[in-house]
């Protein structure tokens, strides 16, 4: 294993946890084709892991088994739903392609860029403003959601992210107050703005946003057809 | 059902959770459970330490058995035991999370948390590994500020700004510090 005293020392940061969060999710980028880089990272990571076995341990509040079981079973391609794996195993190809393409970390700064530009935009405009950037994880592409909670709009728009060819992306809003997941709609190629005043702004805050692939017209039948493939939550950017 | 804080502490031992991992990694349910009941609280330990706000605590919990149960054929014992493994894990999800695209809050830090109280198991020691043994042996070669630096970003996930806020130094300062802890820690391990 040879890498460069700084990337070694990038790397000892990325398992200590001590990146910030543009340099942590560059080195996430960069791992992904840098195998020498990614194995400096894990030589960190196990290092240091001795220490997480030692770390007391705390009850977690509640069972959360049954939780895990469902997402890990939401996660699998459903034996009677018609074929959403399908759309699904096009779209993991085209994140294996576009992971291995040499455009990751290029677009993942342009898409830091693009998420601090966006909330220094926001920051003087309104104090009620969120995003969201829902990615599967730190190297993958994105989604961008911005919500406006005082005008009571919705902003999402894709970042480096495309669907599957014939297929379209969903946007879902997901809070246990709402039971299942609802659409927000169709998200296209060039992204689009939706009205969410139909729900509690301590919904929106709290929600979990997903994306899945869907048909081009949307889910036939108003419920995610298969399991999400960029999610996450508003932070607040107003001051 | 119930899963007590001493039963998960040192439960299972390394070959027991060895073999639930290789189950698991063969999609077998009810070792996945049982696996669960035996590490929850421990990675719940993790995690909550980083997340101390919140749910965002459970959610990484939850994360991080989805991930394993997809990685557990990537669990390789000769590399260190399923605990450490599964706890980075976890301890990864736990940093994605407070390392998402924003600026890093001060307020991560917990006020009055002290360097002293770093939490190492006083109970885990049946299951101390050598690894730990000689991670902890060079810990302690480290300056007192130094080492409470590593152990505060360690398990509280402390930014390199918070930690020079706790210090009253300056972010490069930290960074600095950081390096040279680390660097030392990587030649008294090797050696």
């Amino acid at each position: 294993m040879t890498v460069a005293p700084e990337d070694d020392f990038a790397a000892a940061e990325f398992a200590l946890g001590t990146l910030s969060p543009g340099e942590r999710a560059t080195l996430s980028a960069r791992r992904l084709r840098e195998p020498d880089l990614d194995a400096a990272i894990r030589a960190w990571e196990e290092r240091l892991a001795p220490l997480a076995e030692a770390a007391p341990p705390i009850e977690p509040p509640g069972d959360h088994l049954a939780a895990i079981e469902a997402r890990i079973r939401a996660a699998l391609p459903p034996a009677t739903a018609p074929s959403p794996d399908a759309a699904v195993v096009a779209l993991r190809r085209s994140m294996t392609r576009w992971k291995a393409g040499a455009i990751a970390a290029s677009v993942l700064a342009a898409l830091l860029a693009v998420g601090l530009v966006a909330r220094e935009m926001t920051r003087q405009a309104s104090p009620r403003e969120y995003v969201a950037i829902l990615q599967k994880d730190a190297a993958s592409p994105a989604i961008e959601v911005t919500v406006d909670l005082d005008k009571r709009e919705l902003r999402v728009r894709p970042v480096a992210a495309q669907a599957p060819p014939g297929k379209a992306y969903e946007l879902w809003i997901i809070d246990a107050k709402l039971g299942a997941p609802r659409s927000l709609g169709v998200i296209g190629a060039e992204g689009r703005s939706t009205s969410i005043s139909a729900y509690e702004p301590a919904v929106v805050e709290g929600a979990t946003y997903a994306v899945t692939v869907e048909p081009p017209s949307g889910s036939p039948d108003g419920r995610p057809s298969g399991p999400p493939v960029f999610v996450g939550k508003l932070i607040p950017v107003g001051p | 059902m119930s899963n007590g804080g001493e039963a998960t502490g040192g439960e299972g031992g390394d070959s027991g959770l060895v073999d639930l991992l290789r189950r698991v990694a063969a999609r077998d349910e009810a070792a996945f459970a049982a696996l669960y009941r035996q590490t929850s609280a421990k990675l719940y330990g993790v995690v909550a330490r980083i997340l101390s706000k919140g749910d965002a605590g459970a959610e990484a919990l939850q994360e991080a058995y989805v991930r394993i149960w997809e990685k557990a054929g990537d669990f390789d014992p000769a590399k260190g035991s399923p605990l450490a493994w599964m706890a980075t894990i976890a301890r990864n999800r736990a940093l994605d999370e407070v390392r998402r695209v924003r600026p890093a809050s001060l307020e991560d830090m917990p006020e009055g948390f002290e360097p002293a109280a770093s939490p190492i198991d006083p109970l885990a020691s049946r299951e101390r590994s050598e690894a730990l043994a000689a991670l902890l042996d060079c810990l302690g070669r480290l300056d007192d500020e130094k080492r409470s630096a590593v152990l505060l970003a360690y398990y509280h996930g402390a930014s390199r700004e918070a930690l020079a806020k706790r210090f009253g130094r300056p972010v490069p300062t930290i960074k600095t510090w950081l390096h040279r802890s680390l660097a030392q820690l990587r030649d008294c391990l090797a050696s």
